[in-house]
């Protein structure tokens, strides 16, 4: 079997940058990346890559494919690939230091119980027991970039000493002190992880989860929990309020061809209502009809993400008696943050839907072509959250030219705009310049946390993908006007 | 002497898998304790890769007297009690020490450490997580490193040890990428550089499993004993090709995995009518190659190991590694049959040492995969990981009570290695081409059936490679150069110890001789080999 690939060289002893080098070997079938590399290294011998054990347990192989971190003794190679070292700071052509990361990776400080575990403990830590330390999360993670964090295999450590009681060290503070809040829960982490493990929510948000017992909650965070118990909701209201300009109960034009209730999240109701209005016309135009219940209240993200969680019973009762009452089966969000948290954090009797997810699988009326180039910011709460990406490109497809890019957190989720303001704007204001330089008239997502950091940090308007819509329907509208005069 | 990067330390341990971080960690409570590894220490060796577990006595019902019984017979009673005494009687301690130390080994439901069945054992005494077995007590080990103060040299390959007269006085290191030297010096000398199957064409071993250390002790005077006992795993990977030899563990038979011929037919009935697939490894292992030698094997020169008449819950739930692994190889195992064939999986022989872990020449000690006699003839599933912490904290201690000494390095010997390095940068041959070539003649003539003729030949063809010059292209391929080098050497090494061995006994089999005993039976004991003298010591045979 033939396969071209890119590699990427660099000898920071005798290069001045990095380049590309193309390479053509043959292999056998079903050859993975590594077996290409070692063809491509009986051509070139000078070639420098990492490999140990070849079965996916030593961690020393992860390489970047296509972008994607992955080990290069399991990934099949493919042919036209470009293969790139992870993003830390390269030693040699594909291999990079990765000792200040591990160092970080000490084991627990014997002191507390000394004896064998319980199998219940045994069971809980294990999940966060499978790492082989191959680095692929620290390579994707932005907090990381901007502040001075730990990493996410190391939190993932913390958690596993926190959890073992034979350590009775205190690894909260320790966790504070290396960044526990500056994570943004992008889920980048724990998407690429070879072993699946679940760093955002069994590491991260459990850590916080104890700091907030020990009192060691960030103050603003308390502060947002403080406002959810007395309004329901997680923000100040704002000028205006979208459940306040709305009915209960939204016919669509035409036949009814499915009934949703509508959960808008604090974000659009408060902030961003107007996106959340033109929601709601792109759903009734294309035959939804819509039930909003008033009593619904913040979906608890803020809290589950900040590690506070006694409040959180109360919100997820409130809001699945909002929808059952009204013996709705299907719930659709148009905020990511609300959307994955619906989906993950509650259990409902209904199903939840993103916007986007409802609108393909329906079908929409087609809007007409816009004269905008886009470029889409997937948010990481619909990507990684709830692996959504398709439904946004066939929705927009038609309507306006997207200039693809590839993704990245904006820096608004996970309590850290709140809670850490600086790391907050400094992710924003980088992907901001990203999406900028695509040159698109106008960013489009799908989350209000995303759309409203970016609409800070862009010199560039941001808009809501059923904005689009709506608009792209605004436009069919004026044309046939035109057309009938 | 250019090499100017110079250390020492009281004790230098080489090899940073279970037994050479257990030995580290040992030494250091007694002076400067320098660890040097191939690999990102914990990433090398074949720790890592263990999936099955760790044997050790630790329930009532299990004795250390069954454990002692269970290990000889499953050697062929080749092993030397002294060393099996202590690996079983310390095992369960160094268990014991481990979890203090924050390792997380499964618990069953009474609370107690979950133990599994392996092969050739009448009691179910190996302890396990999950199948990240290996995986677990290098993590432990590592984690503990992380809080000592042991000294460690990241990616760097020894290619010599240093002497002074008879006696181990450190060695030369190179920097595996920039091929740059360090010179260390040590009072004394942990050799644990783990196993070398790589010297054959299918291996289940990690990339350095090349055999280094033997030819390291070899090379530098001491003994090695059985040599010739490697075990091959009935069960490795066949596909796909580049990945062959990859282990498929002995757990896919024991939760029920049957083993068919391409004709279909249940084969295991003609070898072991009794235990069938559960037979021990050396037999599974003939009856497949059998099978594939007589032309019954698939067209990728395997047999099918075959679990789809099982639930696939119960695939899921016991199997998920290898469910996981085969999915990504395309392979669904819950609806197709897996094909594999044997695999060089574990050399049981090595230096010859004491129960302290001493070699035979002053100032070295050897344990784990490295040294011999542990395991006789054949090893059960699950000692081995016991053998790196049983014997890795004794050569550690030993190691760490030895006395301080002023050593004089011999400038002459660092330029021997100068030389060396400086023959390869003229050389003309490949590394990987000769490396390929070894591989393939110790697959075919010295792996699980050997004759007089077939390793004549081997060692033919290793001399032959052994002669030319091979060349690095670059600073990094020098440490691939000496590496071959010694990969020729430890294949070497168990071609000359086969021919000494003139029976066949446990994972070695000579068909070109007739005998008339068994293992109880045997006239022999030990092969031995140095560069001094080699030859097979004879027995009293038990009456
Ligand atoms: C796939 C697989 C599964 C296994 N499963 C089990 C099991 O379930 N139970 C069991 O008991 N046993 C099992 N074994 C056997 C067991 O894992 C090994 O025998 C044991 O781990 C060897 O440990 P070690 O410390 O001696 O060597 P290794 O773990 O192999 O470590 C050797 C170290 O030496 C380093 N090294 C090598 N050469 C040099 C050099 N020249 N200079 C510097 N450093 C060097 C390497 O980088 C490595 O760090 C298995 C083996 C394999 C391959
Ligand atoms: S969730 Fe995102 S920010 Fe948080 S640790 Fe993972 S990659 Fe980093
Ligand atoms: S958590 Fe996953 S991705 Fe991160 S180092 Fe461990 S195995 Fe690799
Ligand atoms: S080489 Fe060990 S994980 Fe890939």
């Amino acid at each position: 079997m033939r396969i071209t690939a890119r590699i990427y060289r660099f000898d920071p002893v005798c290069d001045t940058a990095p380049r590309y080098e193309t390479f053509t070997v043959d292999v056998e079938h079903g050859a993975r990346v590594l077996h290409f590399l070692h063809a491509v290294h009986e051509r070139d011998p000078g070639l420098s890559y990492r490999y140990c054990c070849g079965t996916g347990q030593c961690g020393s192989c992860a390489v970047r494919m296509d972008g994607i971190p992955v080990l290069a003794c399991m990934e099949e190679v493919r042919d036209g690939i470009t293969i790139d070292p992870l993003n830390l700071p390269v030693k040699k052509d594909l291999v990079v230091d990765m000792q200040p990361a591990l160092e970080r990776l000490a084991g627990i400080i014997s002191g507390g119980e000394d004896h064998l575990l319980d199998r219940d403990t045994v069971e809980t830590i294990k999940p966060l027991r499978g790492c082989i330390e191959c680095l692929a999360c620290v390579s994707v993670c932005p907090a990381m970039e901007v502040a001075r964090f730990a990493g996410p295999t190391a939190m993932r450590q913390e958690m596993r000493r926190a959890l073992d009681p034979r350590d009775n060290s205190d690894r909260i503070t320790e966790a504070i002190r290396d960044g526990l809040f500056t994570c943004t829960t992008c889920q980048n982490c724990w998407k690429v992880c070879p072993k699946k493990i679940e760093i955002p929510a069994k590491a991260i948000e459990k850590l916080r989860a104890i700091a907030n017992r020990m009192g060691l909650s960030l103050p603003r965070h308390r502060e947002v929990e403080q406002l959810i118990r007395d309004t329901g909701r997680s923000i100040p209201r704002g000028k205006s309020s979208f459940l306040e300009q709305v009915p209960e109960v939204i016919e669509p034009e035409g036949k009814v061809r499915k009934t949703v209730g509508f959960f808008v999240g604090c974000m659009y109701d408060f902030r961003l209502p107007d996106a959340a209005l033109d929601a709601i016309e792109v759903l009734r135009r294309n035959g939804i009809r819509v039930i909003i219940p008033h009593e619904q209240v913040c979906c608890g993200s803020p809290l589950i993400r900040t590690g506070q969680l006694q409040y959180l019973d109360n919100l997820q009762r409130r809001n699945i008696q909002a929808f059952t009452s009204r013996g709705i089966d299907t719930v659709v969000t148009m905020c990511a943050g609300c959307g994955s948290t619906l989906k993950k954090d509650y259990c409902t009797p209904f199903t939840v839907k993103d916007i986007t997810e409802i609108l393909t699988e329906l079908g929409i009326e087609e809007p007409a072509c816009l004269p905008l180039r886009i470029t889409y910011h997937d948010p990481c709460h619909a990507l990684h959250g709830q692996g959504i990406q398709e439904p946004a490109r066939i929705l927009l497809n038609n309507v306006v030219d997207i200039i693809e890019i590839p993704q990245k957190c904006c820096g608004a989720g996970g309590g850290t705009r709140s809670g850490c303001p600086d790391i907050s704007s400094a992710l924003g204001k980088r992907r901001a310049e990203e999406l900028v330089t695509t040159g698109a008239d106008v960013i489009v997502s799908c989350c209000p946390f995303c759309e409203y950091q970016l609409g800070e940090f862009a010199d560039r308007s941001v808009k809501n993908i059923t904005t689009i819509l709506h608009e792209g329907y605004r436009e069919k509208d004026r044309l046939a006007r035109v057309h009938n005069r | 002497m250019r090499a100017d990067d110079r250390a020492s330390c009281h004790v230098l341990v080489i090899g940073s898998g279970g037994a050479g971080a257990r030995a580290a960690i040992e030494a250091e409570k007694f002076g400067d304790t320098i660890l040097i590894s191939k690999s990102i220490v914990g990433k090398g060796g074949c720790t890592p890769m263990a999936e099955g577990g760790y044997n050790a006595v630790l329930r009532t019902g299990d004795s250390c007297v069954l454990h002692e019984e269970d290990t000889f017979r499953g050697g062929a009673y080749l092993n030397d009690p002294d060393l099996v005494r202590i690996l079983v009687h310390e095992s369960p301690e160094r268990f014991e020490e481990l979890i203090r130390w924050g390792a997380l080994f499964d618990v069953s439901h009474d609370n107690l450490p979950a133990q599994r069945s392996f092969g050739g054992q009448r009691f179910p005494r190996t302890c396990y997580a999950g199948d990240r077995s290996g995986h677990e007590l290098m993590l432990t080990l590592l984690e503990h490193l992380r809080n000592s103060k042991v000294h460690i040299l990241q990616e760097m390959v020894v290619v010599e040890l240093l002497k002074e007269r008879d006696r181990v006085i450190g060695a030369v290191g190179m920097n595996t990428r920039k091929g740059e030297l360090t010179v260390i010096r040590a009072d004394s000398t942990v050799l644990a550089t783990g196993g070398g199957t790589r010297i054959y064409d299918i291996s289940t071993n990690s990339a350095t499993g090349t055999g280094d250390g033997y030819a390291l002790g070899y090379r530098a005077g001491a003994e090695l004993i059985d040599m010739e006992m490697v075990q091959f795993h009935p069960t490795g990977a066949v596909y796909p090709y580049d990945a062959r030899g990859r282990l498929v563990t002995e757990a896919v038979r024991g939760e029920g995995g049957i083993l068919l011929n391409a004709r279909d037919e249940r084969f295991m009935v003609r070898y072991d009518p009794e235990r069938m697939e559960l037979s021990t490894r050396d037999i599974v292992a003939r009856a497949i190659a059998t099978e594939i030698e007589e032309g019954r094997g698939t067209s990728r020169k395997g047999v099918y190991l075959d679990v789809t008449h099982l639930p696939s819950e119960q695939i899921e739930e016991r199997l998920p590694v290898m469910l996981e692994q085969f999915l990504k190889f395309g392979v669904d195992i819950r609806k197709e049959p897996m094909e594999v064939a044997p695999t060089a999986h574990h050399i049981m022989g090595g230096l010859r040492i004491t129960t302290e872990g001493r070699t035979t020449i002053p100032g070295l000690c050897a344990c784990g995969e490295v040294s011999g006699g542990v395991h006789g003839a054949n090893r059960l599933g699950g000692n081995a990981l016991a053998e790196t912490q049983v014997f890795g904290k004794r050569a550690g201690e030993t190691a760490g009570r030895s006395p301080s000494r002023t050593g004089r390095i011999d400038p002459l010997q660092i330029e021997t290695v100068e030389n060396r390095m400086e023959e390869f940068y003229s050389g003309d041959i490949p590394p990987w081409t000769v490396s390929r070539r070894l591989q393939r003649a110790m697959w075919d003539d010295a792996g699980i059936f050997r004759t007089e003729e077939g390793l004549n030949r081997t060692l033919g063809t290793i001399e032959e490679l052994l002669a030319g010059a091979l060349c690095a292209a670059t600073p990094q391929n020098i440490a691939e150069c000496f590496t071959v080098r010694n990969m020729c050497l430890a294949a070497s090494l168990v071609v000359r110890s086969a021919l000494l061995r003139p029976e066949s006994r446990g994972a070695h089999v000579r068909r070109d001789v007739k005998q008339s005993w068994d293992a109880l039976t045997s006239p022999y004991s030990h092969t031995y080999i140095s560069v001094y003298r080699e030859g097979i010591m004879r027995r009293e045979v038990p009456k």
